[in-house]
């Protein structure tokens, strides 16, 4: 028990170092800059308590917020994410997926990238309704959320397999 | 109660998540209005030695190209200060006025900057101890880069020009036609100037400056190059495309801008005319 709660306090402050120093300083094409951060929501255990969680997702989700002085955008769609989350879950690895106590990096990676991309393109879905606030640009959220999406998409995946443990 | 009770512990996970979505839509709208009574900025001690640190380390990248800037820049005050020594007495004559000089400006370095959103922001790492208050104009030696927005004692956030919500006041060197700036959230080195009249003389290639009445900078910087003009609401409009001459995606050092006169401006334009 105490092992998981350091591995998620680990987690938190590792993915949003890592998101801060190197992600967003990425820049490519201009404006692509992957999302990885989210990973600390893809990750949290099955078992939770969903209190905890959304509260977790909350502050994860202002941190950013400060950093990129996006207002409340990046907690917004944590929080999105946070709640669809066991919807999700139930889509990828069918309705008793609590009873089987498995862990989202122990399964295989097809449905881990199923997971992944539904996550990633609700998050960025929420995200860039926040930034871009007007319903007249709406060409341009769903072109946002399809680049930026396929950039974390594409670094979440490298990053969760090189994670994952070997199968013995 | 009982039903009441049995409610709020049945939906607990949805009406927090309620909460704090409503919480962070309202962050989000008053990030995308132009006032400053925000609480999540990036201004704060601990943000702000962060993004400070992230800039010593990405800094090194960028050596050479700030090198070439601030070489062009001292060419171009060397320029300045030659005429200046021509047609003055010699620079004893500027010691005299120097203590009364119209604008103080205080060198900055840019720690964090955003070009991709609608709505972009900059942090500097100066703040209220540099005497750095709000509504002052920050420029480079290329152009003009916003308007300070919230500050702490040693970080201070600027509203880019790259924002929806700014609109500067604008005008095309050479004539007295003058226009606001904004921005539409798509490309970070073009703006465009609007509300300019039908009548205005407008040329590709023309030179677009800060404008004479605006407060906040000081007037005759150039911002951008007029790259095309179309007319709007039925022909009475003029709507200019300005190419910016300064690369806001690639800002090291920037200048804060402080006006002598805001103050007795301000004073003068809210006057009542009384009996």
């Amino acid at each position: 028990m105490n092992n998981d709660i350091f591995k998620i306090a680990f987690r938190f402050v590792g993915l949003l170092v890592i998101q801060v120093f190197v992600m967003d300083q990425i820049n490519f094409l201009g404006f692509i800059n992957p999302m990885i951060y989210i990973l600390f929501i893809f990750l949290y255990p099955f078992n939770n308590n969903r209190l905890l969680f959304l509260i977790l997702a909350f502050l994860l989700g202002l941190v950013m917020d400060t950093f990129q002085d996006t207002g409340g955008a990046h907690a917004a769609a944590c929080v999105t994410l946070t709640i669809v989350r066991p919807y999700l879950l139930k889509l990828v690895y069918g309705e008793s997926y609590v009873m089987k106590n498995i862990k989202v990096l122990t399964t295989g990676i097809d449905r881990i990238l199923l997971f992944l991309c539904l996550c990633v393109i609700i998050h960025h879905l929420v995200f860039y309704s926040m930034i871009i606030f007007n319903m007249s640009q709406i060409l341009e959220l769903l072109q946002l959320t399809l680049s930026v999406g396929l950039a974390t998409i594409t670094v979440s995946l490298t990053i969760l397999l090189l994670i994952k443990p070997r199968r013995s | 109660m009982q039903h009441i009770i049995n409610f709020l512990i049945k939906y607990r996970n949805l009406l927090l998540y309620l909460f704090l979505f409503s919480i962070a839509v309202v962050f989000t709208i008053q990030s995308h209005e132009y006032h400053r009574t925000t609480f999540i900025h990036s201004t704060g001690n601990v943000t702000g030695e962060i993004l400070e640190s992230r800039k010593n380390i990405y800094e090194y990248f960028d050596l050479d190209q700030q090198n070439k800037y601030l070489s062009e820049e001292n060419a171009k005050l060397r320029m300045r200060l030659l005429a200046l020594g021509d047609t003055l007495l010699g620079s004893e004559s500027i010691l005299i006025f120097s203590d009364s000089l119209p604008y103080s400006v205080v060198p900055a370095r840019v720690i964090k900057n955003d070009y991709d959103k609608l709505d972009n922001f900059i942090t500097l790492d100066i703040g209220s101890n540099q005497n750095v208050e709000p509504d002052m104009g920050v420029i480079t030696s290329n152009g003009i880069v916003g308007i300070i927005d919230v500050i702490s004692k040693d970080y201070a956030r600027v509203i880019s020009v790259l924002n929806s919500q700014i609109s500067l006041n604008a005008q095309i060197k050479g004539t007295s036609t003058i226009g606001s700036l904004t921005w539409d959230g798509a490309d970070p080195y073009k703006m465009s100037l609007i509300d300019v009249p039908r009548l205005a003389q407008v040329k590709k290639g023309d030179t677009i400056i800060t404008g004479q009445q605006s407060t906040t900078f000081p007037p005759d910087i150039e911002i951008g190059v007029v790259e095309r003009a179309i007319l709007v609401d039925n022909g009475s409009r003029y709507e200019i495309e300005v190419r910016l001459i300064n690369d806001m995606t690639d800002l090291g050092y920037v200048y804060v801008v402080k006006n002598r006169d805001t103050e007795a401006i301000k004073i003068i334009d809210t006057l009542q005319t009384n009996e």
